[in-house]
């Protein structure tokens, strides 16, 4: 492989090229948020080489503007931000999730009321576990991707990549209180989907003749 | 603090999201804290949904992303002909 030559000694970050950032500060930082960018491309371009194509478009577009970084603040929402930008300046129109359930009009608390009612575990310390687990990352993953974009977008933003509501706000470029939106009702659609992935599996029926059993 | 400025079950429900991701001041939450000590329903109820949000988060960050093969490498080099323009 060539195009990886002398990259360990020529770091191709000039000093006077990346603002605020120390001399080569720009390609560590960089590097060290490479794989959950490609992460989340994946989720908005749903294709590995249209991810692959996003990830190397934005490194390009963020060196280009490092000197808008500051230093100190979150380099990867920096990042996801402009990895963002780059995806919607492609896509313009949203793709549709194919959603299998209903997701209109989800009551509050959905998980909790339909655990209680099924006999499945709804008190102690970590009541949702079994259910969860059961449920396993795969499907978890599966149900995230079933909720409307927009709604899955900020979701998978705060549970994979742990942002703060205004980390969330600037990557996608909406205000803080249309992230809380988004995000209150995207959990409350997750539930629903999960419940009914649950069900579908036969987790549900699993768990409840456990919880019979003395 | 004064009973009187305690919040109601609905008035804690309302924040229930903000309290779960510390979004909120630390005097809400501390009405919060001392509405849910004193309201076995609502705290059996943020209980559930922080497991479930603790739950979620886990089983999501156990998914590995790697990066395919060469990314990397095409990333530095086209940032090394970036800066050698």
């Amino acid at each position: 492989m060539t195009e990886s030559t002398d990259r360990s000694t020529a770091s191709p970050v000039a000093p006077a090229e990346v603002g605020g950032l120390a001399p080569g500060g720009f390609e560590p930082l960089l590097l060290a948020v490479l794989s959950p960018a490609f992460g989340y491309a994946l989720r908005l371009a749903r294709n590995r080489a249209d991810a692959e194509d996003l990830v190397q478009d934005a490194s390009l577009l963020a060196f280009r503007a490092a000197h808008t970084f500051e230093p100190g603040t979150n380099f990867k929402a920096w990042f996801f931000q402009i990895l963002t930008r780059c995806f919607y300046a492609r896509h313009r129109r949203q793709q549709r999730r194919p959603t299998t359930v209903d997701l209109e009009d989800t009551p509050d608390l959905y998980l909790y009321s339909r655990s209680a009612a099924a006999g499945l575990p709804w008190e102690g310390e970590d009541p949702a576990s079994l259910l969860i687990d059961r449920l396993g990352s795969e499907r978890v993953e599966a149900a995230i991707e079933q909720l409307p974009e927009e709604y899955g977008t900020v979701c998978a933003l705060y549970f994979t990549e742990d942002f703060a509501y205004h980390e969330i706000a600037a990557v996608l470029g909406i205000p803080v209180g249309t992230v809380r939106s988004r995000l209150h009702r995207g959990r409350k659609m997750l539930q629903k989907v999960l419940w009914h992935v649950a069900e579908e599996a036969g987790i549900v029926r699993d768990l409840a003749h456990r919880e019979e059993r003395p | 603090m004064s009973h009187l400025t305690r919040f109601t079950s609905e008035e804690a429900f309302r924040r229930l999201d903000d309290f779960l991701d510390r979004e909120q001041s630390a005097a809400e939450t501390e009405l919060v804290h001392e509405h849910l000590e004193i309201c076995a329903g609502c705290a059996r109820e943020f209980r559930f949904e922080a497991s479930v949000l603790r739950g979620v988060r886990a089983k999501l960050r156990q998914i590995e992303v790697t990066l395919p093969p060469g990314l990397r490498d095409r990333v530095l080099a086209a940032l090394a002909a970036e800066g050698a323009r």
